[in-house]
């Protein structure tokens, strides 16, 4: 494999001298850092649309009937189609690309000191493959019927018939804009793990690897593990829709339950697998500005493994109500609560990590902090969710809704921006605005939590996910609770607002930007050591050798506060 | 790494050619000597499935070269394989059974299969489409019914959508 490697990446050497075409260097590279740019900048994208349906369907629930700005009247068949798009989008065209597949291709090869990926190829495969299935969901909705509208989780018999989901074409295409999707970070996942284990940097021990590319091995993992059954029951769903099988078909002997086990047994894993590389993010983040060494290096490692196993044990907690065998309920039950263990310890672990630190408060670190008090609410909520009594109360209504976003805004918004507020100087060699990122900042968190903390209270009291319009449920159309919809798509607006700061200072930064040296946050990991932007083979010709662990902070006895990772120790 | 050696291909396929005779032979063996009881399932287990698993193992070891590579290609596979099976058990108390819905049950089967035929017999009434397959069938058609006048809707929201 390593010799694959070397081959790919010499022969690219051999044509460094020649200047290369826009084609060669922007569309079909094989550079890990440009594949990484192509999937945040096709994540953002796609993230802009999926914010842009939040905003039509919010509008509809806070003013029914009324005519929405920038989209009409909104029909109950688009509301479910927005909808359905809304949940997509965001998980997999925009979390999974931005979290997993930009950061961990931007990361990996800086962070364990190699060239490359071990693959080049297959990674500019993976994102082309990510590519078509980015437009075939985009064209599913201009198909006749619009795009489809049987809920992101697509449970048969809504998904399996046109005649309930009221979407002939959008529902295959939907499937197959999905399994592409899940074909290309299938590839990807593959490159991370062998690159990981092959091509580290000498001197790079297991424990000395930083905790963010391990989290992302550990998810890529899960992800491999996991997508199997989702593949299989898409197949299977596919037939259902278009050659009129019947798996998912209890009239024609087959099971809707068994779909909902197919997907849930992929779709558990996958919260983990966007949530790991959220929290190795901030993991690094914390750690560089609180000038401190990593609480629990080791604990935070085997957390994550458990976490891992854990969670191909909880899959049935989405079904307590379906139908499932209640004595399985007390199983999924007790491996709910389980898996709420190793999630608090790596949170906790960040928070003694700030402990006697020197907090720096940057944007990033502000995010990131963010990250740590919100996701906590969203993992509280969730432990409520997890027991199976309490959720016959609660399925389906706003406060498993308000519980999610909880927790997938932390993942796929605050995360990323801790990220790209961070990682930036490394991508494009300048800082980005600190004085506008943090109006930014408090614009996002603040607007976020006005959002879902009416939905919590709505959820509580009775407001089910699926409806299009409450005025026609008297004992949902209260003036009170009408009130908190209002107050809810208004924050949902500003949070919107406030993304075009982010826009602007992301692309005013690019040109203006305070330049940025190598290491403009003194930090100890690798990424560090190549110069800002990295150049096409990161490091030059000296590959970097690693003397010890990521996080040695305010180490006594040294005169600065950082050590990177690749110093002699005879330097000091 | 280029450093080791390939296996010999050819040897791993005439073990596996010589595994497979010795898979069919003992099924036929068991069936020739006319065996019994415990040693016929121990003779036709190990010979079909022992060796199945040993020829998986050849299989994935040098012609997928896990044996080559490091120790962790296996161990993911082994993850994957005993994923399969909670997989499987985890599913299998809601999908193989169809009445496992029911946790206590609280009828007979038997009785209820009495009551659905005394009702078949009985009274024709409660099924005016001649169908007498049963509730579950009749439910479907119900739908059916229904989504005839979802047709009819969402050609009325087409022709609207056009007129806009």
């Amino acid at each position: 494999m390593a010799e694959v490697a070397h081959a790919e990446v010499g022969h690219d050497d051999h044509h460094d001298h020649h200047e290369p075409s826009f084609w060669s260097k922007y569309v079909f590279s094989t550079d890990h850092k440009m594949i990484a740019m192509q999937y945040m900048f096709t994540g953002m994208a796609m993230a802009l649309i999926g914010g842009f349906f939040a905003y039509v369907f919010r509008m509809q629930l806070a003013f029914p009937g009324a005519s929405i700005p920038f989209w009409g009247t909104l029909s109950p068949a688009a509301y479910n189609s927005l909808v359905t798009n809304h949940g997509t989008i965001m998980i997999f065209w925009v979390a999974m690309p931005v979290l997993i597949a930009a950061m961990g291709n931007f990361l990996i090869p800086l962070m364990i000191g190699c060239d490359d990926m071990v693959f080049p190829r297959v990674n500019r495969l993976s994102y082309q493959i990510f590519l078509i299935s980015a437009i075939v969901l985009i064209i599913s909705f201009f198909v006749p019927g619009g795009g489809f509208g049987g809920a992101w989780t697509a449970y048969p018999p809504l998904s399996a018939k046109a005649q309930y989901n009221a979407t002939p074409f959008g529902a295959p295409l939907w499937l197959i804009a999905v399994t592409l999707e899940i074909v290309a970070f299938l590839l990807g996942g593959i490159n991370f793990i062998t690159t990981v284990m092959n091509a580290r940097a000498k001197g790079m021990r297991m424990y000395d690897i930083p905790i963010i590319v391990w989290m992302i091995v550990i998810a890529s993992i899960l992800f491999m593990c996991s997508v199997g059954p989702l593949i299989a029951g898409a197949v299977m769903l596919l037939f259902d829709q278009t050659l009129g099988t019947g798996f998912f078909d209890g009239a024609a002997g087959g099971d809707p339950v068994l779909w909902q086990h197919l997907f849930w047994f992929f779709g558990h894993p996958e919260v983990y697998v966007v949530l790991l590389p959220a929290m190795g993010i901030v993991g690094e983040i914390t750690c560089t500005f609180a000038r401190k060494k990593l609480f629990a290096y080791k604990l935070i490692l085997y957390s994550t493994i458990g976490l891992g196993i854990l969670s191909f044990f909880v899959w049935a907690h989405h079904q307590f109500i379906s139908g499932v065998d209640p004595r399985a309920a007390y199983l999924f039950t007790t491996t709910t609560l389980l898996i709420s263990i190793p999630v608090a310890i790596v949170l906790f672990a960040y928070i003694a990590t700030l402990y006697g630190g020197s907090i720096r408060f940057t944007t990033a670190m502000l995010f990131a902090l963010a990250f740590t008090g919100e996701f906590l609410l969203g993992g509280v909520t969730g432990i409520w969710l997890g027991s199976s009594g309490v959720d016959v109360y609660l399925h389906d209504t706003y406060f498993v809704l308000a519980h999610f976003h909880y927790t997938f805004v932390p993942i796929a918004i605050i995360a990323t921006f801790a990220a790209v507020y961070y990682w930036y100087p490394k991508m494009f060699g300048r800082k980005m605005n600190e004085t506008w990122g943090k109006i930014h900042f408090w614009g996002t968190t603040v607007s976020f939590n006005g959002i879902f903390i009416p939905l919590f209270i709505l959820g509580a009291g009775g407001q089910h996910r699926r409806i299009y319009n409450f005025q026609h449920y008297p004992d949902l159309a209260g003036a009170d609770m009408q009130d908190m919809r209002v107050f809810a798509t208004l924050s949902l607006i500003v949070m919107l607002a406030f993304q075009v700061i982010f826009i602007v200072n992301f692309f005013v930064s690019l040109k203006r930007g305070e330049k940025a040296g190598n290491n403009p946050w003194k930090a100890n990991t690798l990424e560090w050591v190549a110069t800002s932007p990295a150049p096409h083979g990161n490091f030059g010709p000296v590959m970097p050798e690693v003397y010890r662990g990521p996080y040695e902070y305010s180490v006594e006895g040294r005169e600065e506060d950082y050590w990177p990772q690749n110093e002699k120790p005879s330097d000091s | 790494m280029a450093g080791h050696k390939h296996p010999s291909y050819l040897k791993i396929y005439f073990i596996l050619l010589a595994l497979f005779v010795v898979s069919v032979a003992g099924p036929e063996i068991a069936e020739k000597l006319g065996l019994e009881g415990v040693s016929r399932t121990v003779l036709v287990l190990s010979t079909a499935f022992g060796i199945a698993i040993w020829k998986a193992y050849l299989v994935c070891a040098y012609f997928m070269h896990l044996k080559v590579e490091k120790i962790y290609a296996p161990y993911i596979l082994l993850a994957c394989l005993s994923l399969l099976l909670v997989f499987f058990f985890g599913t299998a108390t809601d999908a193989m059974f169809s009445n496992g819905h029911n946790w206590v049950k609280s009828y007979s089967e038997e009785a209820a299969k009495e009551e659905a035929q005394s009702r078949s017999h009985g009274g024709h009434d409660d099924h005016g489409d001649g169908h007498s397959d049963g509730d579950h069938y009749g439910e479907d058609h119900h739908d059916e019914g229904d989504h005839d006048g979802d047709d009819h809707n969402k050609e009325e929201d087409k022709d609207s959508h056009e007129a806009h």
